[in-house]
């Protein structure tokens, strides 16, 4: 046996005696404590504390040793609408399986229901945050997992409600499989980089599913995103991947499924953008590419404003959306369309290879009329600006010849795509 | 005659139409003119409406005022933001006064916050530390 292989073994050997070493203290009215302030108290670094059920008004508990927190049968700890739940300070601190309720709202400070500060390597799963003003909120802090939460909000007006997940001025963290519903934003990344988002599901917020300000370099996949005000929103940020995501419902007047702003180099792809006022509206991005998404039923498809270079669209499906593409007509020899599947393509393939023969122009006539003129929308569907785009398709005037994809496909794509 | 009898209603047309009055802005339906993002945070939407009567608004006061100066040659019948202390009531932004804290965020990361007067700014900022600044400083920022 090699000397290192024995080192290991004595490694293996020597942790279960740590965790002998940490001492389970219990919460309960009839234990020896009776309340977790008392229990943090008398806790060190290491400690189990178990919360058994029942109903915990402490106020305000703040969390400065290394302490596993763990709830028993839904123990609730009650904010009673005056202050902010959890406060974590410490490192290596794990919150698991509580339910934490009523924090209340404050125009001053932005409480929450478990606040990470300054903190590193802490964990929170499986907790069940309601009426939570902002439900967690971490500032300063790194190498953070935030997973398997429910956060529940009760926003029904915008000043009065905070977001769900909250991250600023964060590295390194883990966002997945949380449950986040009626919140301003149900996640929100400013100054956040190098994290991942996968396995969330937001739902009915007010402004935004997911939104990130000034981050670089986040992944974020496998999410649903649905009946929020809009969908997810990335601005002034750099490199955020995203992929097999759904967008889903986001319909109003200022509602995108994804919205991008000053965003650079990016790759989308293998997302669903379904039932959408606009799937996807850009301004202002560069060096971005889409491909392999499905564009199903949306007002727009995509709307690109001033401002975008090297935007490339490949191999994406277009199906069923009244407007495929809306942009300006100078962006055709800066962005570009190709080997794209439109469902309002009526071309033919003559020599059969998969490809229509005649390129498909995806900014129609009454499409450029509705850009100036939005009112015109009322006449969408009528026979009039039928006979007009059917005009225009047979010799086209008005229409931009270089926004075009040169090789659209007679079938659409087959994607790997979550449903 | 007949004619005679519709001035009167086509000069109150005229006047109403040249309305440049503000307008409260619609919280969660409405995009900021610059940002894009939907205005959902009263304490620090703001508005401009020109002497013409267009009215802009805005998600925070920093798109307002980086909007502000990109149009040097506009002229502006009401510069508006928000009171912090009370949020939905628009005070005259060249006469508030500005606090740019760490510890107070503001939607687009300026951390730029208004107050009716110098005293409740100088207060907040004793209590969340910052810089206090007034309308000519912050177009100076």
């Amino acid at each position: 046996m090699t000397k290192k292989k024995l080192l290991l073994i004595l490694c293996g050997l020597s942790l279960p005696l740590q965790s002998m070493f940490a001492a389970r203290l219990e919460v309960c009215p009839s234990c020896s404590y009776q309340t977790i302030h008392s229990a943090l108290e008398n806790a060190s670094d290491g400690d189990q504390i178990i919360i058994k059920s029942g109903l915990y008004r402490e106020g305000n508990i703040q969390v400065t040793k290394s302490v596993h927190l763990l709830g028993e049968g839904w123990p609730v700890l009650d904010g009673e609408g005056q202050t902010e739940i959890l406060t974590i300070t410490a490192r290596h601190v794990l919150i698991e399986g509580l339910e934490i309720r009523n924090v209340g709202n404050s125009y001053i400070e932005d409480r929450a229901g478990i606040r990470l500060r300054n903190t590193r390597f802490c964990t929170i799963r499986n907790n069940r945050l309601v009426n939570t003003f902002f439900g967690i909120y971490l500032e300063h802090s790194a190498d953070c997992v935030i997973s398997g939460n429910e956060v529940l909000g009760e926003a029904l007006e915008e000043n009065s409600s905070g977001n769900a997940i909250h991250c600023w001025y964060c590295q390194r963290l883990t966002i997945r499989d949380n449950q986040v519903y009626r919140h301003r934003d149900g996640i929100y990344f400013e100054f956040v980089d190098n994290s991942q988002i996968f396995g969330n599901t937001s739902k009915d917020n007010l402004r935004y599913g997911l939104h990130f300000m000034f981050s670089n370099d986040d992944y974020y996949y496998e999410n649903r995103f649905i009946q929020n005000g809009a969908g997810v929103a990335v601005m002034f940020s750099k490199c955020i991947d995203m992929d097999h995501n759904i967008f889903a419902s986001n319909w109003g007047r200022a509602s995108y499924g994804l919205l991008l702003k000053e965003l650079t180099d990016t790759d989308i792809r293998n997302n669903s953008f379904r039932e959408n006022t606009i799937g996807i509206y850009v301004e202002g991005c560069s060096r971005i590419d889409y491909h392999h998404n499905e564009f199903k039923q949306n007002g727009w498809a995509l709307k690109m404003s001033g401002g975008c270079l090297d935007n490339h669209l490949q191999e994406n499906n277009f199906i069923g959306n009244s407007f495929d593409l809306s942009t300006l007509a100078s962006a055709g020899t800066e962005n570009t369309f190709d080997n794209n599947y439109w469902s309002e393509y009526s071309g033919y393939d003559l020599d059969h290879n998969g490809e229509g023969d005649i390129p498909y122009l995806p900014m129609k006539l009454f499409n450029q009329i509705v850009q100036q003129t939005p009112e015109a929308l009322i006449l969408l569907r009528s026979l009039f600006i039928d006979l007009l785009n059917f005009s225009e398709k047979v010799s086209p005037v008005f229409t931009p010849e270089n926004i075009r994809d040169l090789h659209p496909k007679m079938n659409p794509y087959t994607l790997n795509i979550r449903s | 005659m007949k004619l005679l009898t519709l001035l009167p209603f086509t000069f109150f047309l005229l006047l109403t139409a040249c309305s440049t009055e503000p307008r409260p802005i619609e919280y969660g339906n409405e995009a900021c003119f610059s940002c894009k993002m939907t205005i959902v945070d009263p304490q620090h939407a703001a508005e401009l409406v020109s002497d013409k009567g267009k009215v802009f608004v805005f998600d925070a006061i920093e798109c307002m005022v980086e909007h502000y100066k990109k149009v040097p040659d506009q002229s502006f019948a009401h510069i508006l933001v928000n009171d912090f202390h009370n949020p939905g009531a628009f005070l005259n932004a060249t006469q508030a006064s500005y606090l740019i804290s760490p510890q107070l965020p503001s939607p687009m990361g300026a951390n730029l916050q208004a107050f009716s007067n110098l005293d409740s700014a100088t207060e907040m900022q004793s209590a969340k530390g910052g810089q206090v600044l007034n309308w000519a400083s912050l177009l100076e920022k």
